[in-house]
């Protein structure tokens, strides 16, 4: 595993085009993923998902390799997420957590978690999902689906390893009512 | 066993799920699991959660790579552009012929001046009672090495400042 992170550590400062555009093809369905868990929709998306491939051109050389690729990705994906949303105040992702997250889909549009529900137990979380406070919602995508640790959210969110830890049972508790006393 | 003791085993495994509770402690809640329909069925309900994350598959636009492989080219090829140039000694791709054209003269009379140079101030240099190894070195030090230097040097410039139209 090192050796593979050593190796795309090396690509980056060396801005290797192969390298690139292996991670692109590689990473791009959980950044995408990752970012609709962050914002809750769907548009805007895929320009955040280009500008965080062309901040990862730029700044490749930080990555140094020592630790998984996916939480570094993550991290830059949310500081242009962050970044683009105080630029434009209509799309805030003001936050009760105050780290300035808050987001929901533009109104008329239906949520992208209804749209991407492909079983029955996904169709009944959906809507909590989409009511979910984003940093719940994030800690929980980066926890299950990403199957990061606590450390690495803790290095992607900023946030001490307890907060992100209380994000996580928050998120379930929020959640699990939605499939209680229903068929498995 | 008490209300309490379900919400501590409960928040336990919500701990083991975060990936947030010690070897012993997980041990202890495995144990209780299999004895206790409560909290089992609070674990069951988690993991429906959990499942029912992955659940979830956005589609990505197809068009997405292609857009994103262009738009790093594209910044690769501004970068390219914007970054000054690594200075090598001699940069033989910007050489022109004119460049090379001038160089040769400046060799040519570099030598050839030198030889000169030498018979003239052999000539100088009798009523002195220099011998010719002082003259030798002479020519060499004051003529032919500084223009030796002052003909590389021309290759070596930037293209701007090498005054050879």
């Amino acid at each position: 595993m090192e050796s593979d992170t050593r190796r795309i550590a090396l690509g980056l400062r060396q801005r290797d085009a192969t390298v690139l555009e292996t991670l692109v093809e590689q990473y791009q369905y959980r950044l995408v993923r990752y970012l609709v868990s962050l914002l809750g929709r769907r548009d805007g998306v895929d320009d955040l998902v280009q500008e965080t491939w062309l901040r990862v051109l730029e700044r490749g050389g930080s990555y140094d390799g020592r630790y998984r690729f996916e939480p570094w990705l993550f991290r830059v994906a949310r500081n242009i997420a962050l970044d683009t949303m105080r630029k434009r105040p209509m799309l805030s992702l003001d936050s009760n957590e105050g780290d300035g997250i808050r987001s929901s889909p533009a109104s008329g549009e239906a949520s992208p978690y209804t749209l991407a529900a492909r079983t029955q137990d996904a169709e009944r979380l959906a809507d909590a999902l989409q009511t979910l406070e984003p940093v719940y919602r994030e800690a929980l995508v980066l926890r299950f689906e990403e199957d990061l640790s606590l450390q690495e959210i803790s290095v992607i969110v900023g946030a001490p390893i307890s907060t992100v830890a209380s994000r996580i049972y928050r998120g379930l508790a929020t959640l699990r009512p939605q499939l209680e006393g229903e068929p498995a | 066993m008490n209300l309490d003791d379900h919400e501590n085993f409960q928040r336990m495994i919500d701990q083991s799920l975060a990936g947030a509770i010690s070897a012993e402690k997980e041990q202890s809640l495995r144990e209780h699991l299999f004895t206790c329909a409560p909290c089992k069925e609070y674990l069951g309900a988690c993991n429906r959660v959990i499942a029912g994350l992955s659940g979830f598959s956005f589609e990505v636009n197809p068009t997405l790579n292609s857009r994103v492989f262009a738009a790093l080219r594209l910044r690769a090829e501004q970068d390219r552009a914007a970054r000054p140039r690594r200075r090598r000694f001699i940069r033989l791709y910007t050489v022109s012929p004119k460049v090379w054209a001038a160089l040769a003269v400046a060799l040519s009379m570099s030598v050839l001046g030198s030889a000169v140079l030498y018979q003239v101030a052999k000539y100088l240099m009798v009523p002195v009672h220099f011998d010719n190894a002082q003259v030798q070195e002479g020519v060499l030090v004051f003529w032919l090495l500084p223009s030796l230097c002052a003909a590389f040097c021309l290759l070596a410039a930037p293209v701007e400042k090498r005054g050879v139209a």
